[in-house]
């Protein structure tokens, strides 16, 4: 109904995790816009003429489709729900006009192990009922994106069984923010947690524009092990009619770390939280908000499972030995001094 | 200077001339010599921080002696750990340096290969057996040293007896010789018990620490310590019996009343002689003594240091502060039920995060093994270095006593001026002059002291290099990795450190032993004895601590050590105590000086100076 990333926000702040507050629109939202708008058929005929393998064919496609959509009128029944939802929040959190980040959640229920991972859009800094619903149809037709639609047809998933719903969630207005694993991405080792961050929002660590801060945390006894402050020239953030902007860090600024001790101990309880939660590794998109105290200061913006090492076969590393025969191994070592 | 990969050889040290005749101290086999040379200049020595961070008093240097041979057996003869050989010493300019011998030809390896699982495997499996035999046999030898017979005096005449009926006994001269030799030869035995036990723990110590690395690439070695160490051993009861003897005295005001005062702890005793209740809590005082006050208020390896319950002072001092808090609602007594079940807890959440059910059975049996036997690591301590020693020193001093009587020394003091091999020298001398009739003199033994104290003196106030010789390609000894703790970036941190002054370092790499980050006051304690200097919240700078120190642990900020891993005492404590420390700097006490103002990176091992203080 609201797509696996909407699900995870929505269980996440069930199991007491601090994600900013917001709506979805459902799956079924979406069926409703195509059907009253009579747009069905018309996609899939396009969809049908789509060659794959041809990068003009697929651009094509794709403009048309979203123009489609585009011009198409959003049911009101739609409509007024998403405006009162986003009015409710707007009350919620004592903020008129409350800006939102508007992000699109993929699913197809009966295909398991489909990931469409960051082939829909998102939108940050969407302030008024007026532009929310904009966006949000925009995040809906962004299910054909050439990548989008070029990506169901390698993998053999059918269009019509992929549905798409919308993610409506205040806006944290980050002093820094970034991702974090449950598990050592470098390495595969389960008792840490790695966090990277940069100021401002967390476009910059999640695209790579900036080589990040990075802390490896050991999540049992919360010592940090490895402490890494990069020089971090670039930021993301917000700026009233320009939108989400990349800007100068401030020099003075440019090889602080942008988390403190506390904060950083504090992601990684979440983090451990989060884990325990789903049972397994995780990949987690955390932000500090400028202005709330710690610990209310700590944001989750997502969760899902970490793939690389969790999809690894399990081999034992101690190659099934026991106590006498390691201590018969170490009995035998040496430790290498001089290079 | 060091050439680019090698450190100066013993013979081209730079020894200042203050320090002339520092040689004669020690017996000849204690030093570098030609004739060795060929051997020596192949090895590499380094400083041995841990147990001779001072300039050695001759006897002191006795303990070391008796170690060499006892370590190096235990793993080369006894349990025979494949590659590994002995720890060498040599002394240079009144310190003592080391040297882990390269490991033996292949052929000896393998043999040792053979022997190693025979003889080691049944410790772990029967150790608490093998405690139960160990300790006894140990406090029997304590008794024994203690019961050695020292005379006090050499009568003018010797006393009267029936020489109708009797032959003449020996004289007490002769008992002086023997009861001196008699006290050696257990002291030494006693340094045989010491390592019963204890390389075989160290050895499943590295051994644990190898498969936590493996199975969590990037575990500290904090965490490590943290898991392992244990929580019921000797080395906590002393700490224990002064809380519960602060509540006693609490539970009666007016013997809290004196013990609060700022007065010397033998007018206080004076005092509470004077009433029922602190006549009581003398007598529980010494009904625990013997053992538990015979804990050092160094090391136990100086003579100086002395001990609890020749020092009462310092105890006196900690009742004080327990009582001060006690007043405030404090509780002071540590729960070491409560430390044991969050070490038992942190081991099982480490044990969940294993992938396979092959390596949780791996790591489980592993940590079985270490825990099996590590507790020795601890309670050996204890026995050895604090109540046996502790003994040791006494007897020493009846021996001080009567050359000080007979005028052949001037304090008890100059007796630790002479080597084990020279007393006999003395007593010889002195026996002689005795027994020739009136008048004969002896050496000038005192003169002989006087000048050694004043080379002693002028060789704390040298900085000797850290290391000497050609760093080894690896090292497989045991106690080396694990005590320590030379690693190739340590010998490198040394090879590059040898050019640089003192005042020009701003930076120090050590283990990082327990987490966290503290700024502050630097208090630089060059010598054990300075610990009463140290003021609530500054950083403790010292060569290396030890369990006596404990209670100083409340007070301080952060802890940082010349000498230790991750599991010497400094690193333990501070675990306990959640203050950062970072352990084996190799030269914090000389760089640092007090008042300094200094960060302490337990995370990373890493020591900042960030600000000197004016000098």
């Amino acid at each position: 109904m609201v797509g696996g990333k909407n699900a995870s926000l929505g269980e996440m702040l069930r199991a007491g995790i601090r994600v900013p507050p917001g709506f979805a629109v459902t799956t079924h939202s979406y069926v409703e816009f195509i059907t009253e708008a009579g747009v069905v058929e018309e996609i899939s005929k396009i969809l049908a003429a789509v060659n794959p393998d041809d990068v003009t064919s697929l651009d094509d496609a794709g403009t048309r489709i979203r123009k489609l959509m585009d011009k198409a009128p959003m049911p009101p029944a739609i409509a007024n729900a998403v405006s009162e939802a986003y009015a409710l929040l707007c009350k919620k959190c004592q903020v008129k006009e409350l800006p939102v980040a508007v992000r699109s959640s993929a699913t197809a229920e009966d295909l398991p192990g489909a990931s469409f991972a960051g082939q829909q859009d998102t939108f940050l800094w969407v302030r008024g009922s007026r532009e929310l619903l904009e966006k949000v149809k925009l995040c809906m037709s962004s299910l054909f994106t050439p990548r989008a639609i070029s990506y169901r047809m390698k993998m053999g998933f059918p269009h019509e069984k992929v549905l798409i719903s919308v993610g409506v969630q205040k806006i944290v207005d980050a002093r820094a923010a970034g991702v974090m694993f449950t598990i050592n991405p470098v390495n595969g080792d389960p008792s840490k947690v790695v966090i990277e961050g940069n100021w401002g929002l967390g476009e910059t660590v999640v695209s790579g524009a900036v080589t990040p801060d990075k802390f490896v945390v050991d999540k049992v006894v919360f010592e940090i092990n490895e402490r890494i402050t990069s020089s971090k020239t670039i930021e993301c953030k917000y700026e009233a009619g320009k939108g989400v902007i990349h800007c100068d860090v401030p020099l003075a600024q440019q090889n602080i770390s942008c988390l403190e001790d506390k904060e950083i101990i504090e992601l990684v309880k979440v983090a451990k939280q989060i884990e325990d939660h789903y049972g397994s590794p995780q990949d987690i998109e955390w932000a500090i908000e400028k202005h709330k105290p710690f610990p209310f200061n700590i944001f989750i913006l997502q969760s899902r499972p970490e793939t690389i090492w969790s999809q690894k076969k399990k081999e034992p590393l101690l190659g099934k030995k026991t106590a006498y025969e390691l201590l018969m191994e170490k009995a035998l070592s040496r430790v290498k001094i001089s290079s | 200077m060091a050439k680019e990969n090698r450190f100066s050889h013993a013979r081209e040290v730079k020894i200042p001339k203050e320090l002339e005749g520092w040689e004669e101290m020690y017996p000849s086999h204690r030093l570098f010599s030609a004739e060795r040379r060929e051997w020596e200049d192949t090895q590499f020595w380094y400083q041995d921080k841990i147990h001779a961070p001072e300039p050695m008093p001759p006897l002191d240097e006795i303990f070391h002696q008796a170690w060499q041979i006892s370590l190096a057996q235990h793993t080369t003869r006894i349990f025979c750990i494949p590659p590994a050989q002995g720890i060498a010493q040599r002394m240079v300019g009144c310190y003592m340096y080391i040297c882990a011998i390269t490991p033996p030809p292949e052929e000896v390896i393998k043999e040792k290969a053979e022997l190693f699982p025979k003889r080691t495997f049944p410790v772990f499996d029967n150790y608490d057996r093998l405690w139960d035999q160990w300790l006894p046999k140990f406090q029997a030898l304590g008794r024994e040293l203690e019961a050695v017979k020292v005379p006090e005096e050499l009568p003018r005449y010797m006393p009267d007896f029936d020489s109708g009926t009797t032959l003449p006994s020996v004289s007490p001269a002769q008992e002086l010789l023997e009861a001196f030799n008699n006290s050696v030869n257990i002291m030494y035995r006693g340094w045989q018990y010491h390592f019963n036990l204890l390389n075989l723990t160290y050895l499943a110590y590295l051994m644990f620490a190898d498969v936590a690395r493996k199975l969590f690439p990037g575990i500290s070695e904090s965490a490590i310590g943290k898991m392992v160490a244990g929580a019921e051993v000797s080395m906590f009861r002393p700490e224990e019996e002064l809380c519960r003897l602060a509540r006693l005295a609490h539970a009666e005001p007016k013997v809290a009343n004196i013990l609060k005062t700022d007065r010397p702890a033998a007018s206080k005793i004076e005092s509470l002689r004077e009433i029922d209740a602190g006549r009581h809590w003398l007598e529980e005082v010494d009904r625990i003594k013997d053992p538990w006050f015979y804990v050092s208020c160094g090391s136990g390896w100086f003579h100086h240091e002395g001990a609890w319950y020749n020092k009462l002072d310092v105890p006196f001092g900690y009742i004080k502060s327990y009582l001060e808090r006690l007043d405030k609602g404090e509780k002071i007594e540590r729960s070491l039920s409560a430390i044991a079940e969050a070490r038992d807890a942190l081991v099982n959440e480490y044990r969940k995060l294993i992938k396979t059910d092959e390596d949780r059975k791996s790591f489980g049996d592993a940590y079985k093994n270490v825990r099996s036997i590590y507790r020795y690591a601890e309670d050996h301590l204890f026995w050895v270095e604090h109540w046996f020693h502790a003994i040791w020193w006494d007897k020493m001093r009846e021996f001080a006593k009567l050359f000080v009587k007979h005028g052949v020394l001037k304090d008890v003091e100059e007796f630790f001026m002479f080597n084990r091999l020279e007393v006999p020298y003395l007593i010889e001398d002195l026996a002689t002059s005795w027994a020739l009739g009136e008048n004969i003199p002896t050496l000038k033994w005192s003169d002989k002291a006087q000048k050694r104290k004043k080379i002693l003196e002028a060789a704390a106030k040298w900085m000797p290099p850290p290391a000497l010789g050609v760093p080894p390609e690896v090292v497989a000894e045991p106690f080396t990795v694990m005590l320590w703790g030379i690693t190739t970036d340590k010998v490198q941190d040394w090879l590059a450190g040898v050019a640089v002054r003192p005042e020009e370092v701003t930076e120090l790499k050590g283990f990082a032993s327990s987490a966290g980050v503290a700024e502050g006051k630097a208090r630089v304690l060059k010598l054990l004895e300075e610990i009463g200097t140290l003021e609530p919240e500054e950083i403790m700078v010292v060569g290396n601590t030890n369990p006596a120190w404990a209670p100083v642990f409340s007070k301080i900020k952060a802890c940082v050590t010349d000498i230790g891993g991750l599991t010497c005492h400094g690193a333990i404590v501070s675990r306990e105590y959640g203050l950062p420390a970072v352990t084996g700097t190799g030269t914090a006490t000389s760089v640092i000086k007090t008042g300094d103002i200094i960060r302490v990176d337990g995370d990373r091992g890493v020591v900042t100076i960030v600000k000197r203080a004016k000098s």
